[in-house]
């Protein structure tokens, strides 16, 4: 075993301190679900673990005055579950409900696992089709990231070392008209082998007039499929014909090459139906306003 | 115990225990293991703590093939390090070890890899310290040099001329180069077989290497104890005096100063039925240090080195008439069982022969070449190389069917043993005592809607069959027995202790062997205990696998509590001046017969004969034990691979009705059905346990389960999180589970072995299920969902109306038809050189 020191400061503004002092060779602790397994496997070996379990500026879950949901960074994903939301904002919790299985849900943070940014999760993947934005607070100043801009796209996050993630913010229910998120996974309860979201608004003529469509665990971090989701403006969610959509997004951002192993080859084919059916429960979600 | 709904409660209802008259043999006696079990205080092999005792861990070979050299100097001053070791340190001092094939030992296995490593996570180097930690720390400090070498990790690429060589120094009796063992059966004819067919199908089957996965580790404490020279090593294992006598020879002990003891076993399935190294390396610590030395392996090292299914290629090549009987078989097997001799060769041999079953074919020409390759070794798993016939066997009878237009639930009945016909002795030479194998064929196919659901199709919806058997018990391939044996011990108040050596790991040893204690003695089954399988006073034996355990250790036990019962009667008999033939037993008494109020209780008779022995008949033996052993009738295998390897033939027909989802391949079994053969069943609740435990290895040998290898013959998915075994979650509910008893008429009470039925058929019932439901014929296993739905989108593509995957896909570089297969390397000559 790597010696290595434990703190759980009780005050953010401490921890950022901490962290600045040795940013290098610190790890976080949230969860654990992830740096736990890799203390113990001995890939990782930090001089120091931070616990963030004492700060109060991590927990919580609030609707700010103007509707926004502001998430904190330690949230267990079992308390999302456990939460009531309304509107699209559901939609966080079915994911939440429905990751991993129960003993890692009781323990594994929404932040932790943002930050762990591994392509086969699912909530990097559905908070860059929410438009979630990310609170950066370190010993420099604070600042907050779009969930598009905070996944790297050669993989992990654009967070410096000396940053913590302290809130998820979540726009009010009236940012969008449908949020659905879907995936295919082998077994119960692991990771998944491709995840879409789909993110619907509509105009006052009840037309769509914007669309994102994400796709994960294709690539190192979650591929907007931009050219497509633009072709959507305009038409009505009735009128879409969801599995051409989903053909137009596989070939967009898991296109079928030569060369290619099994398992890109049914990425290929999984985003074509994942697709559909996201897109058919947003378009369903947005239908009913 | 047919089941018609899925409330399983209801159909086992819990005997009234202990009643005179009521006979347990034959009732769902609550397992007493259970309680142990779920309360979390049985202790396994991790929790054994015996004071002073230390850990050791083994530095595994992270080279697949290489030539090595081990630098430990930086070892010996790390903290609460005790001792360091490596293969040179060992040479000349611990002698060599490995498979026995017909009595020669191959001696292929030692402790450690000495200049030379043979597959990823072979042992090069151990440590023990003060915890397990400190332990792992100093493996960090050991510094390993490799010097590649060409690795080989395809069977067929390791048989190729030219091929580096794996186990060097080495002669084997049947093979040469990286063939340790060859196969073959000739019987019939089958040039005139195949002139007189109606019908060849023929293809190539490939199946996969799937983990043993039990749940309890491989481990083993070591307690050498430097006064009385005594080295007693408690092992999660199979078989305690396997493990003895393997320890003592390697060591160089004599086998009265070596004890094995087995903790409470948390499964093996075949994985532990061999001696490891771990055992050998933990010993040695201990006798080096005088303290008990604990060697426990994680789940990474169990992946690569603790003995997995073997994997096969099969050309197989059925011969028919138009009518559907199968009047010949050809076959040739290459078998890759991985860098090391541990069972792999047996499974070709015991598999295919039983794996014919139960067809009786006439005329038989099998080959099998058995390969070393750089990969994991390959051993016993549940099932033993008949799941891997019949995934090839059984589909080949569908395609037959269909080629003739005949259905295939009609071929596989003409071709059948029928229970009239028995006993049997079919050509190769099994002699089938009795089976209802048939009526488990037609209640499968009844119960699965057989014919609706083939008159009524829906798209992406199929059905299949298929039927296996399996032995019960086995001639030991290396030795030549299969025995078990049990002794009784009336305790001086009337309780009764079981000892055994055969480890129970699930089968529910305490509890069914005191149902026929209790039967046969009259006394209470609460007042019955197992003790735990110790070689210091348990009677030598074989150990528990191959489905020998009810069969095989029943009757041993059967038989001792009937010599006990007779000794007890005598002394009764005595005591109340009775007539021997008039005294019954029941109740925990003996009385005379029509007087059950009265008689003598059993502690008092047991008390009787161990403090006031002067009272019994003059020249009775007072000690209240008795030993009987079991050893099966069975044959060794002959030159042309015929024989009876078994007693009798446990039965098994399976069907599936599946779902396939056309846009993700993910298959969905809407129900399936097992009918069973087990005989006469001593507890139909612990044979259902078996069946569905079958069942589930079945279906992760069939839909996901297996070992990927790079092209560096590392493995890639060597932890529970990417090894795709099947969670309780992921798993059909059964509930038509069904038996036909066709009683043994070869073991006395009846009874057939239950451990490893259920997983026969489940491959080929799948892919042929998946066959009709898609026209995707899957050759290679698993059959997994991203192969599923890339072939159907290949089937598309191609226009073809049965696309075979991987052979129909573009990309597949194998022999797409039997004119590009191999040959087998042995040729015509005789074998034994």
């Amino acid at each position: 075993m790597t010696p290595f020191t434990y703190q759980r400061p009780a005050e953010l503004a401490e921890a950022v301190r901490l962290l600045a002092a040795g940013a290098a060779t610190t790890k976080l602790l949230a969860g654990g679900q992830s740096l736990l397994l890799a203390l113990k496997e001995r890939t990782l070996r930090p001089t120091c673990v931070l616990s963030l379990a004492s700060l109060g500026e991590l927990t919580g879950l609030r609707t700010a005055a103007d509707g926004c949901l502001d998430i904190g960074a330690t949230t267990t994903y079992a308390a999302l579950t456990r939460s009531t939301f309304s509107g699209w904002h559901a939609e966080i919790a079915a994911v939440a409900g429905n990751l991993a299985d129960r003993s890692v849900r009781s323990l594994a943070t929404i932040g932790g696992g943002v930050c762990q940014a591994d392509p086969r999760f699912d909530m990097p993947t559905l908070l860059t089709a929410a438009g979630a934005r990310m609170r950066l607070v370190s010993a420099s100043g604070e600042r907050s990231l779009a969930a598009e801009e905070f996944f790297d796209p050669n993989g992990g996050t654009r967070m410096m070392a000396s940053e913590i993630l302290t809130r998820i913010w979540i726009a009010a229910i009236p940012a969008l008209d449908g949020l659905a998120f879907e995936k295919f996974r082998f077994r119960a309860f692991e990771a998944a082998v491709v995840s879409v979201a789909c993110a619907l608004k509509l105009g006052s003529d009840g037309r769509i007039a914007s669309a994102r469509i994400v796709v994960g665990a294709v690539a190192k971090a979650p591929l907007k499929a931009v050219a497509t989701a633009a072709t959507l403006v305009g038409l009505r969610p009735a009128d879409l014909r969801v599995e051409e959509v989903g053909a137009r997004v596989a070939a967009e951002v898991a296109p079928l090459r030569a060369g290619q192993t099994l398992r890109q080859c049914y990425q290929s084919e999984l985003a074509i139906c994942l697709t559909a059916r996201a897109l058919a429960r947003a378009a369903a979600q947005a239908r009913k306003h | 115990m047919a089941r018609g709904d899925s409330n399983s409660m209801n159909a086992h209802p819990t005997p009234e225990l202990g009643q005179a008259g009521c006979k347990l043999v034959g009732q769902s006696v609550p397992r007493t293991e259970d309680l142990a079990l779920l309360t979390g205080t049985a202790r396994f092999i991790d929790d054994v703590r015996l004071p002073g005792m230390l850990y050791a861990k083994i530095l595994r070979s992270t080279s697949a093939h290489a030539r090595i050299r081990v630098n430990v100097s930086k070892v010996a001053g790390m903290p609460g390090v005790h001792g360091v070791m490596t293969g040179p340190d060992l040479v000349g001092k611990v002698k060599p070890w490995g498979d026995l094939m017909q009595d020669l030992l191959v001696g292929d296995h030692f402790p450690f890899a000495i200049d030379k490593v043979t597959f990823e996570g072979q042992e090069v180097a151990a440590v023990v310290a003060d915890t397990k930690y400190q332990a792992l720390d100093a493996l960090e400090a050991i510094v390993v040099e490799y010097d590649e070498l060409p690795v080989l990790v395809d069977p067929e690429a390791a048989i190729a001329p030219g091929a580096p060589l794996i186990q060097e120094g080495i002669n084997y009796e049947f093979g040469e180069g990286n063939i340790f063992d060859r196969y073959r059966v000739r019987i019939g004819d089958i040039a005139a077989a195949e002139a007189s067919a109606d019908l060849v199908v023929r293809q190539r089957f490939s199946s996969n290497r799937q983990a043993g996965a039990a749940l309890d580790p491989h481990g083993c404490v070591a307690s050498y104890d430097s006064f009385s020279g005594m080295l007693t090593v408690y092992s999660s294992t199979q078989s305690i005096f396997m493990v003895r006598d393997c320890i003592a020879d390697a060591l160089q002990l004599p086998r009265n100063r070596v004890r094995v003891v087995a903790p409470a076993v948390g499964a093996g399935f075949g994985s532990k039925v061999q001696m490891f190294a771990h055992e050998v390396i933990a010993s040695i610590f201990s006798m080096r240090l005088g303290r008990p030395v604990h060697l426990v392996l994680g789940r990474a090292e169990i992946f690569k080195c603790g003995t997995a299914r073997n994997g096969q290629i099969r050309h197989a090549e059925l011969f028919l008439k138009k009518d559907g009987r199968i009047i010949g078989y050809r076959d040739y097997v290459i078998q890759n069982s991985g860098a090391s001799s541990y069972w792999g060769n047996q499974v070709v041999h015991i598999g295919t022969n039983v794996g014919l079953l139960p067809y009786p074919i006439p005329n038989l020409h099998i080959d099998g070449d058995i390969v070393h390759t750089n990969t994991a070794p390959g051993g016993a798993l549940r099932g033993f190389g008949i799941p891997q016939i019949i995934w090839a066997k059984e589909q080949l009878i569908d395609m037959a069917a269909n080629a003739l237009g005949l259905d295939p639930l009609q071929v596989r009945h003409v071709n059948t043993i029928k229970r009239h016909e028995c006993p049997v002795r079919t050509p190769i030479g099994q002699v089938v005592d009795s089976t209802s194998i048939d009526e488990c064929l037609q209640r499968a196919a009844d119960a699965i809607g057989w014919a609706d659901k083939r008159a009524h199709r829906i798209p992406y919806e199929g059905v299949g069959l298929a039927i296996s058997m399996k032995y019960t018990s086995c001639r030991h391939p290396s030795f030549d027995t299969d025995l078990s044996a049990v002794r009784l011990r009336l305790e001086t108040d009337g309780t009764v202790t079981i000892f055994s050596s055969d480890v129970p790991h699930g089968q529910g040893h305490a509890t069914f062997l005191a149902q026929i204690v209790s039967d046969v003695l009259g006394v209470g089954f609460e007042k019955i205990t197992l003790a735990p399988a110790d070689t210091a006073n348990s009677p030598f034996g074989l150990g528990t696998y191959a489905s020998r355990a009810a069969a095989v250790l029943g009757t041993a036990c059967r038989t001792a509590a009937e010599r006990l019962r007779e000794k007890i009667v005598a002394i009764a008999a005595h005591v109340l001046e009775a007539d021997p033939r008039d005294l019954e037993t029941g109740s925990d008494r003996v009385y005379v017969r029509g007087l059950s109020d009265s008689g003598l209780y059993l502690e008092n008779l047991a008390g009787f004969s161990a403090y006031r022995t002067h009272q019994l008949p003059e020249g009775f033996e007072p000690t209240l034990e008795a030993v009987a052993t079991y050893d099966t009738p069975t044959e060794r295998e002959g030159p042309d691979g015929s024989g009876n390897f078994s007693v009798t033939y446990a039965g098994a027909a399976h069907a599936a009705h599946v779902r396939v989802d056309p846009t993700t391949g993910r298959v969905t079994i809407l129900d399936y059905v097992m009918a069973h053969d087990t005989g006469v069943v001593i507890n139909p609740l612990i044979v259902e346990g078996q069946h569905q435990g079958g069942f589930l290895m079945g279906i992760g040998m069939a839909m996901g389960e297996e070992y990927v290898y790079d092209a560096q013959g590392r493995m890639l998915n060597a932890s529970f999180a990417e090894y795709q075994a099947p969670s309780a979650a992921d798993l059909p509910e059964l509930t038509k589970l069904y038996e036909i008893p066709a009683p043994s008429q070869t073991i006395p009470g009846g009874q057939k072995g239950a451990g490893e039925s259920g997983t026969g058929p489940v491959p080929a019932v799948l892919g042929n299920a998946i066959a009709d439901a898609t026209g995707v014929r899957f050759t290679q296993l698993p059959m997994t969902a991203d192969r599923i739905l890339i072939a159907l989108r290949e089937k598309e593509r191609s226009k073809l109306k049965v696309f075979r995957y991987p052979d129909d896909m573009p990309d597949y570089t194998g022999p797409r038809d039997h004119t590009a297969w191999p040959k087998p390397t042995g040729g015509e000559g005789n074998l034994f050189v």
